[in-house]
C-alpha cells in the first residue's frame, strides 16, 4: 500500500498527462472549426482545460494563490464567451456565407 | 491518518476530473454539430474542472482558502450553464443549422413565424 | 422576510471570496453589495420569493445527483463505437412565470442528461431546448415537469 502522498504524486503526473492529451484535442477543434461558434465553444473548453491544468499544478506545488489565479481565468473565460456570443448575436458573421464556403472543397 | 485519507481524496477527485476533460474534448472532436459539441464541453467540461477544484479545497485543508475554491466552484456551475445558453441562443438566431439527423426541430416553426411579421414585431 | 437579505448573501459571498473572516470585511462587503445593487435596482425585477430550506437543499441535491448523471451519460455516449443519437429541439411548455425561476430552470436544464436550453420564447411561456435523445419527446417533458420545475415550484413558493 503506497502513502498517501505517493499516490497523490502519481495521480497529479497521470492527470497532467491527461489533460495534456485533452488540450492537444480541443486545439484540433478550434482549428478545425469549421463555424465561428465551434471555435468559440472550442476556446470555452479550453479555459476549463486550463482551469484543470492550474488546480492540478496547485495541488502539486501547494501554493494557494492559484486557486484565485482559477477564479480569475474562469471570469475571464465567460466573459470572453459572453463576448463572443453577443458578437456572433449581433450579426458578425453571415452564417449562410461562412457554411456555403465549408461546402466548398 | 487524516492527512492520508486527504491525499487519497484530492488524488482520486484529480484523476477523476481530468478524465471528464477528457471525454469533453473527445465528445468535442466526435460529436457531429455545435449543438451536440456543446452538451459535451458544458456538462463533462464543467464536471471536470469542478472535481479538479475541489481536489485543490480537499489538498489545501487550510477551511479559508478551501471555501475560497469552492466559491469558485459555485461560481463556474453559474456561469457555464448561462454561456453554454446564449452561444447556442447566438447561434441559432444567426443561422447556424443543426445536424442532418435532427430528428425535430420546434423552434424553426417560431422562428419562421418571427421573421415574417418581424419588422412590425419589433417596432411594436 | 429578512431586510437586506440580498445585500448579506452578496456580504457573504465577498466573505467567502476574500477569504479573511472579521467583521470589518463583512461590513465593507456589505457595503459593496449594497451600491451594486443599487446601481443595477432598475434592472432587477423585485422579487417577493419566500425561500423554503429543506425543499431547496432537496433541489440543490437532485441538481448534483443529476449533474454527476449526465456527465457520466455524456462520457458513455462519447465513448461508444458508434454513436447513436437522434439530436433536436422541442419545445417546454413552462409552469413557472417569474424571471428568476425560468433563470433558474434553464440554468438546471443545460446542466443535467441529454438537455440544453437555447431560447425562451418573447411571451415567457415555452423554453426551446436542445435534446440529445428526441425519440420520445414526451417522456422528455415528463421528466423535466416532474424533476426540476415541481422542486423549483416547491422551494419557492
Amino acid at each position: 500500500m503506497m502513502s498517501g502522498t505517493a499516490f497523490l504524486n502519481i495521480s497529479a503526473i497521470f492527470a497532467l498527462g491527461v489533460l495534456t492529451i485533452s488540450f492537444l484535442l480541443v486545439v484540433v477543434r478550434v482549428v478545425k472549426g469549421p463555424s465561428l461558434p465551434d471555435r468559440i465553444l472550442a476556446l470555452d473548453m479550453l479555459v476549463a482545460v486550463a482551469i484543470g491544468f492550474i488546480a492540478v499544478l496547485g495541488v502539486r506545488s501547494g501554493f494557494t494563490l492559484y486557486v484565485d489565479v482559477a477564479i480569475a481565468l474562469g471570469l475571464v473565460g465567460f466573459l470572453a464567451t459572453v463576448a463572443f456570443a453577443r458578437f456572433v448575436l449581433s450579426g458578425g458573421i453571415d452564417a449562410k456565407k461562412e457554411e456555403a464556403e465549408e461546402d466548398r472543397p | 491518518m487524516i492527512d492520508g485519507a486527504a491525499d487519497y481524496l484530492a488524488g482520486g477527485l484529480i484523476i477523476v476530473g481530468a478524465l471528464f476533460a477528457l471525454v469533453a474534448s473527445v465528445g468535442l472532436l466526435r460529436l457531429p454539430d455545435l449543438y451536440t459539441r456543446m452538451h459535451a464541453a458544458s456538462k463533462a467540461g464543467t464536471v471536470g474542472s469542478c472535481l479538479m477544484l475541489i481536489a485543490l479545497a480537499a489538498h489545501i485543508g487550510e477551511p479559508a482558502t478551501a471555501l475560497r475554491a469552492l466559491a469558485g466552484v459555485v461560481f463556474f456551475l453559474l456561469t457555464a450553464p448561462i454561456s453554454a445558453h446564449l452561444l447556442a441562443k447566438a447561434a441559432y438566431s444567426a443561422g447556424y443549422r443543426m445536424w442532418e439527423g435532427a430528428v425535430s426541430d420546434d423552434l424553426a416553426e417560431t422562428a419562421a413565424v418571427a421573421k415574417k411579421n418581424g419588422p412590425s414585431g419589433t417596432e411594436g | 422576510m429578512i431586510p437586506f437579505r440580498n445585500e448579506l448573501i452578496l456580504a457573504l459571498v465577498w466573505v467567502a471570496v476574500s477569504g479573511s473572516y472579521s467583521i470589518p470585511n463583512l461590513v465593507f462587503g456589505f457595503a459593496v453589495g449594497w451600491v451594486v445593487l443599487f446601481l443595477v435596482r432598475d434592472q432587477i425585477q423585485a422579487t417577493r420569493a419566500v425561500i423554503r430550506p429543506v425543499a431547496l437543499l432537496l433541489l440543490i441535491a437532485l441538481f448534483i445527483k443529476e449533474l454527476f448523471l449526465s456527465a457520466f451519460r455524456v462520457a458513455k455516449l462519447v465513448l461508444s463505437p458508434r454513436m447513436d443519437i437522434k439530436p433536436g429541439i422541442f419545445a417546454y411548455p413552462l409552469k413557472v412565470d417569474r424571471d428568476f425561476e425560468i433563470t433558474l430552470l434553464a440554468n438546471l436544464i443545460t446542466l443535467t442528461p441529454g438537455t440544453l436550453s437555447v431560447d425562451v420564447s418573447d411571451d415567457r411561456r415555452t423554453l426551446f431546448i436542445h435534446g440529445m435523445d428526441c425519440s420520445d419527446l414526451d417522456q422528455a417533458r415528463r421528466d423535466i415537469a416532474q424533476g426540476f420545475e415541481r422542486r423549483i415550484l416547491e422551494a419557492f413558493r
